[in-house]
């Protein structure tokens, strides 16, 4: 089954706002794509609209938090990139209860093409302190997710894409911020995805099962602060390490899990994601495969490396 | 509090050791900081975007008892009070320092406010140069939108900024204008607290759209 972020995102914000009153969104004119549309419908009085202004919007949301409300900022996340000094200097240098809600990341605004395709925002909100960074895999997760992140003082980036989000999760499956969660138990291969490429790692792990290779697949979610623990205990009976994002394999996730490993428990880490800006596409899926994120482009990736 | 030759020796005897750092910036902005700490009321927020002009805070809160002599020696010292404004400090809600975001705060609490009927007026303290950075100018077109009558904005027009004069850097003038085409309620003062300050009550009148006051210095 197929679902979509965004659309799991609004609804999930409506729900909140019927339970948080102190939860108040922000919008850069663009709620009919971002689907917060559906909150300002909800509830008008705790929508704000600051125009086509992603620095003007960060700084907004820092005063409504200062204010004690949990503002919800959210904007296609390649143009919350442009607010990246708003974010570093005013919310996350002050640890500001500020929710940013990137969507449309990765390629999934294929159509756009690569002004709009954001492949370099994990990497710059990893690296400010005091901030998480949360990239759900299916639209299920997104709500549960989004719950805990509104629940949890501090600032947050939360990254999604736009319409592609095949499930994943089960209805009432538990996910935790900041607990990896572990879909397959198995050895020689490790296999840590995020966002999109959950689901792609699922398929490539069972795609090599035909070579008699058993992978681990982890949903690391939480990218920031990372599940250390779950990474080390999955990758101490690995000899290969892959991560999976659709994100530059500069500073991403792939970035993250290669610090730790490097670290704590030296393995080939080798990290699959983008190194280039992408391009216009009329079909997402001929688009990721283009740049090498399906499943037949990733095992034949994999099985290049273990041959 | 008047702004007497004993602050002005103390702002500069805080700055000696950093070669004096902001000092014509500080300045200015102690007698604006001074008039809106003489004028502040409890349910009053102060947010001082230009925030390289801390040194005239300090001396305004030692002068207020509220910091040491001491600490107010250890200005950039590690450990000791921050070169710029930092969240922290008495009345400070948000640190600053990186120019031009100020007002788009100073909203959000005012948004707030507005939404939770609560009183109080939101100061935020620009710099002329400040006002190049495009982020003030979007935040210029939300508090207009929104109606953000409870927004106060005082602009320290002293005609300096980091490398000349501010007509010579990017021409501000006519900055009157392009505030109330902004839709802002304007008033301007020179050289006056006392004004200033009648200024800062006068426009409490105004409850239908933010308002700014442009502080001339000519020094």
């Amino acid at each position: 089954m197929i679902e979509s972020f965004r659309e799991a995102f609004g609804r999930a914000l409506v729900e909140i706002g019927k339970k948080r009153e102190e939860v108040v969104v922000i919008d850069a004119d663009v709620k009919g794509s971002t689907k917060t549309i559906y909150f300002e419908k909800a509830f008008p009085k705790r929508f704000i609209q600051v125009g086509i202004s992603e620095q003007d919007m960060i700084g907004t949301a820092a005063g409504l938090a200062i204010a004690g409300k949990i503002p919800v900022a959210s904007a296609f996340a390649v143009f919350l990139m442009r607010a990246w000094e708003q974010i570093r200097n005013t919310v996350a240098r002050d640890n500001l209860n500020v929710k940013i809600v990137g969507t449309h990341s990765g390629f999934s605004d294929y159509m756009d093409g690569s002004s709009h395709q954001c492949l370099e925002d994990i990497a710059l909100m990893r690296v400010l302190p005091n901030m998480k960074v949360v990239v759900p895999a299916d639209a299920y997760a997104t709500k549960v997710l989004l719950e805990q992140i509104i629940d949890t003082y501090g600032p947050v980036y939360m990254r999604l894409g736009r319409d592609y989000a095949p499930r994943v999760y089960e209805d009432g499956t538990k996910i935790k911020l900041g607990k990896a969660n572990v879909l397959r138990k198995g050895k020689e291969i490790l296999l840590v995805a995020a966002g999109t490429l959950v689901h792609t790692a699922l398929n490539v792990a069972k795609m090599l099962e035909k070579l008699n290779v058993d992978a681990s697949v982890i949903d690391m979610h939480t990218i920031k602060p990372l599940d250390e623990k779950t990474l080390l205990n999955y990758a101490k009976r690995a000899e290969l390490v892959i991560t999976l994002e659709e994100h530059s394999i500069y500073g991403g996730l792939g970035g993250a899990v290669a610090e730790v490993l490097s670290e704590k428990l030296p393995r080939r880490v080798v990290r699959i994601g983008t190194v280039e800006f992408g391009q216009s596409g009329r079909d997402y899926l001929a688009l990721l495969d283009r740049y090498g994120l399906t499943p037949d482009k990733i095992y034949q990736k994999i099985v290049q490396v273990v041959m | 509090m008047e702004v007497s030759e004993v602050l002005t020796v103390k702002l500069k005897e805080m700055l000696k050791p950093v070669n004096g750092f902001h000092m014509n910036s500080s300045l200015t902005c102690l007698r604006i900081l001074q008039a809106v700490l003489e004028l502040k009321k409890e349910e009053d927020t102060i947010i001082i975007s230009k925030g390289h002009s801390a040194p005239a805070f300090y001396v305004l809160l030692w002068k207020m008892g509220l910091i040491s002599d001491e600490e107010l020696m250890s200005f950039a010292e590690i450990d000791g009070l921050p070169s710029h404004v930092t969240r922290g400090l008495p009345f400070i809600e948000v640190s600053s320092g990186s120019l031009g975001q100020g007002l788009s705060v100073a909203n959000g609490i005012a948004l707030a406010k507005k939404m939770d009927n609560k009183k109080g007026r939101i100061f935020v303290i620009l710099g002329d140069g400040e006002l190049d950075e495009g982020q003030i100018w979007e935040a210029a077109m939300t508090a207009a939108h929104h109606n953000l009558d409870n927004v106060v904005a005082i602009i320290d027009r002293n005609y300096h900024q980091l490398t000349g004069h501010t007509e010579d850097i990017l021409a501000k003038e006519p900055l009157a204008e392009k505030w109330k085409a902004f839709g802002w309620e304007v008033r301007e003062v020179e050289n006056n607290v006392e004004k200033l300050k009648e200024t800062i009550i006068e426009l409490e009148k105004i409850n239908d759209r933010p308002k700014v006051i442009i502080a001339r210095w000519n020094w």
